[in-house]
């Protein structure tokens, strides 16, 4: 049953949104969501990176040869990460100093070269757009929360611009816990396990 | 393999005393009560008191609503729960804040035991995990210099450990075990009163709630490897008897290091166990960068357990 | 066979159209790149060092070539003398490299401040080298000396709590600040003289 474009693109919302249903795309998901900041701005990279390989590879996909279509995504993907890269550096760049080495690594994502592969060589133009886009904004929706959720409680801040917004005031003391490696991954767990919760009902 | 492995049946480890799980849970809480009662409660008055009923009923409270979030029967009733929050408030310093308190039974609760499918499934005991990730978190609400300085007993109310670690052994001198035995030093609610772990730790081991190898392993390990680094160099490194009655180590020996699911049931295993533990111990606190390294020493212990549990008899008949 | 030759044909097609994209955006972007790495790195180090002078430093700078690579000093004209400058240093954090920004008062040879630029340390603990003032405002007027260490290693200087590393690394940055301004300081100041 083909579903409608409207769904191809909710479904990266919810059913499908990338780290929780997934759970692809861990790396940058664990490493950079210190803050909402850093999550928002990766997740937007990334989903720059999404439609545009995704409507490259779907109008493409006539053309390139079945054998070498993984090298055919992959300087696909690259490209447009680089794009990405060097336009973070001229219009953005403290965000980009706070990604750091987790912009390239966009190639290396396994959800950006997954939709190719397994959606857009085999959709036409539009669905893949919708498709990209929509998973795309699940993704970035699902950093921010992670990132809100670890920053508000390992630092008591909220950055959504540049400058931090103190949530508990001055007299909080910071669960550092929830900003180290560990605490991602417990954070993410517990987030995964919310998710299951309401979802099962 | 495996159609083999259904009809074999084992001897050994069948670990049962006849207790019920609540029953046992009820005689440890009743080993700790001397040291609370006399150690923390008498010596810290009303805020250890504040602290120890915020960390039970807060203990509690997180483990009926995860009863609830998980849909499953409501397990407060085997004590448990009451334990892991007793535990939790006797290694705390008496001033703690409130949301220390119910961060911690927290952790301990829900991402120590629940999360690993409740009682019995826990890899890490609830209590030292807890203790761990509180104290990378807020370093100074373990500092009990800092936390107890409104407190002015008639004994010497530095930090023993702190003491040692800022000073070496010139600095530990004014301290004596008698002191520590009878409580009169600084430290958790629960750490302090050395005769009252000792006995409560004999009562559990005697009445076989607790087994007498892992506590005594433990000891041995503590005392053997201070006694090693005591040796070499006695300016730097104080006497075992010092490192046993300080700190977390009694508690540790027969309160966390003992906890079911995350210790081996082995004779043998549960002597490398202890062992390994004290010696852990021992070694981040004369070495590394913390000043009381139990809890970490036994979260290391924790994780070598089922390597350990691969030691075991040959199952009677069984061919290999 | 002829599937052979679509597939060179088309990587080839596809390798080419994305360098030849990348050649432009990188043209287009580079410049602004420069001057955001200059404003947003080392700007706010140089201009908190350097404030009150006269001048622009970032406009103000020039270079110094010697063993090893080259280094960037940045002037600043106060009472219409340039008799103070700032330069890059680097030392090693908890989480990598810690770029740093010294400035020194040539006349006095005394340190007038200390910013960290580019860091990649724990945010709400090492951060706090660049965050908070109160660690590298230790440095200001201290003399060059040789090596500048953290109070628990035996030095000067008081160390962030929890990020005793990265305070380290700040006061190694320091001491290597030291010792390339004792090494270049003829040149320097031949240089400033060319600039009245």
């Amino acid at each position: 049953m083909a579903k409608s474009i409207a769904q191809e693109f909710t479904k990266g919302l919810w059913e499908e949104i990338p780290p929780f249903r997934l759970v692809l795309g861990l790396c940058p998901v664990l490493a950079v969501t210190k803050t909402v900041e850093n999550g928002i701005g990766m997740g937007l990279a990334t989903t720059f990176v999404l439609v545009c390989s995704n409507i490259l590879v779907s109008s493409l996909r006539k053309i390139i040869p079945g054998k070498v279509r993984i090298a055919c995504f992959i300087i696909i993907i690259a490209t447009f990460v680089t794009v990405v890269e060097l336009v973070m550096q001229a219009f953005t760049y403290p965000l980009f100093l706070k990604l750091g080495i987790f912009i390239p690594l966009i190639v290396v994502n396994c959800i950006v070269l997954g939709r190719s592969e397994a959606f857009a060589f085999k959709n036409g133009i539009v669905r893949s757009l919708a498709d990209g886009l929509g998973i795309g904004i699940g993704f970035t929706l699902a950093l921010a929360s992670l990132g809100a959720v670890r920053e508000l409680f390992g630092n008591g801040t909220l950055t959504i611009w540049e400058t931090p917004i103190q949530i508990f005031g001055p007299s909080f003391q910071p669960f550092t816990f929830m900003v180290e490696a560990p605490g991602a991954f417990v954070c993410l767990g517990l987030m995964l396990c919310l998710m299951n919760l309401v979802g099962s009902k | 393999m495996n159609s083999q492995k259904k009809l074999i049946v084992s001897h050994a480890p069948f670990l049962h005393n006849g207790s019920k799980i609540s029953e046992r849970h009820l005689h440890i809480i009743y080993a700790a009560l001397p040291a609370i009662l006399l150690g923390g409660l008498f010596r810290f008055g009303i805020p250890a008191i504040g602290v120890v009923c915020l960390s039970v009923s807060t203990a509690m409270l997180w483990e009926l609503i995860m009863n609830r979030a998980m849909q499953r029967p409501v397990s407060i009733g085997d004590g448990n729960a009451a334990l892991i929050g007793l535990l939790f408030a006797m290694l705390l310093p008496a001033t703690a804040p409130w949301w220390l308190v119910i961060t911690g039974t927290f952790v301990a609760i829900v991402i120590g035991k629940q999360i690993f499918g409740g009682i019995g499934g826990n890899a890490f005991n609830p209590v030292a995990l807890s203790i761990a990730i509180l104290m990378v978190s807020w370093k100074d609400f373990f500092d009990f210099n800092a936390m107890l300085v409104n407190y002015d007993p008639d004994f010497i109310m530095a930090y023993p450990l702190a003491a040692l670690k800022n000073f070496g052994v010139s600095g530990i001198e004014k301290y004596s075990i008698g002191d520590f035995l009878v409580g009169r030093q600084s430290g958790g609610i629960g750490a302090t009163f050395g005769i009252g772990l000792i006995l409560g730790g004999a009562y559990l081991m005697i009445r076989g709630f607790i087994r007498w190898e892992i506590s005594l392993a433990y000891l041995a390990g503590v005392f053997v490897t201070a006694q090693l680094f005591n040796l070499i160099d006695p300016v730097h490194y104080a006497d075992p008897f010092f490192h046993i009655f300080t700190g977390y180590t009694l508690i540790g020996a027969f309160f966390l290091a003992t906890e079911d699911s995350s210790s081996p049931v082995n004779f043998i295993p549960m002597l490398i166990y202890g062992a390994a533990g004290g010696l852990m111990t021992v070694l981040i606190r004369n070495i590394g960068a913390y000043i009381d390294g139990t809890v970490l020493a036994i979260l290391v212990i924790n994780l070598i357990h089922p390597l350990l549990d691969k030691i075991r008899p040959k199952a009677m008949g069984k061919v290999v | 066979m002829r599937e052979m030759i679509k597939m060179v044909v088309v990587l080839v097609i596809l390798s080419s159209f994305s360098g030849g994209l990348l050649a432009a955006v990188r043209n287009s972007t580079k410049d602004k790149i420069e001057l955001q790495q200059l404003t947003f790195v080392k700007g706010p180090a140089i201009k908190s060092i350097l404030d009150g002078a006269s001048n622009d430093p970032i406009v103000d700078r020039f270079n110094i070539e010697y063993e090893g690579g080259t280094a960037s000093f940045y002037v600043g004209v106060f009472d219409g003398q340039p008799d103070r400058v700032a330069f890059e240093s680097a030392g090693k954090g908890f989480g990598g490299d810690l770029g740093l920004m010294v400035g020194v008062d040539i006349k006095a040879d005394k340190i007038i401040g200390v910013g960290v630029t580019t860091h990649s340390e724990t945010p709400g603990i090492g951060s706090k080298a660049k965050t908070d003032p109160s660690f590298t405002r230790q440095f200001e007027g201290m003399d060059l000396i040789d090596s500048f260490q953290v109070k628990t290693d035996g030095g000067q200087v008081d160390a962030i709590s929890g990020a005793t590393i990265t305070s380290r690394g700040v006061a190694f940055g320091v001491t290597q600040a030291g010792a390339l301004y004792k090494a270049l300081k003829p040149q320097i100041e031949a240089k400033l003289k060319e600039f009245k």
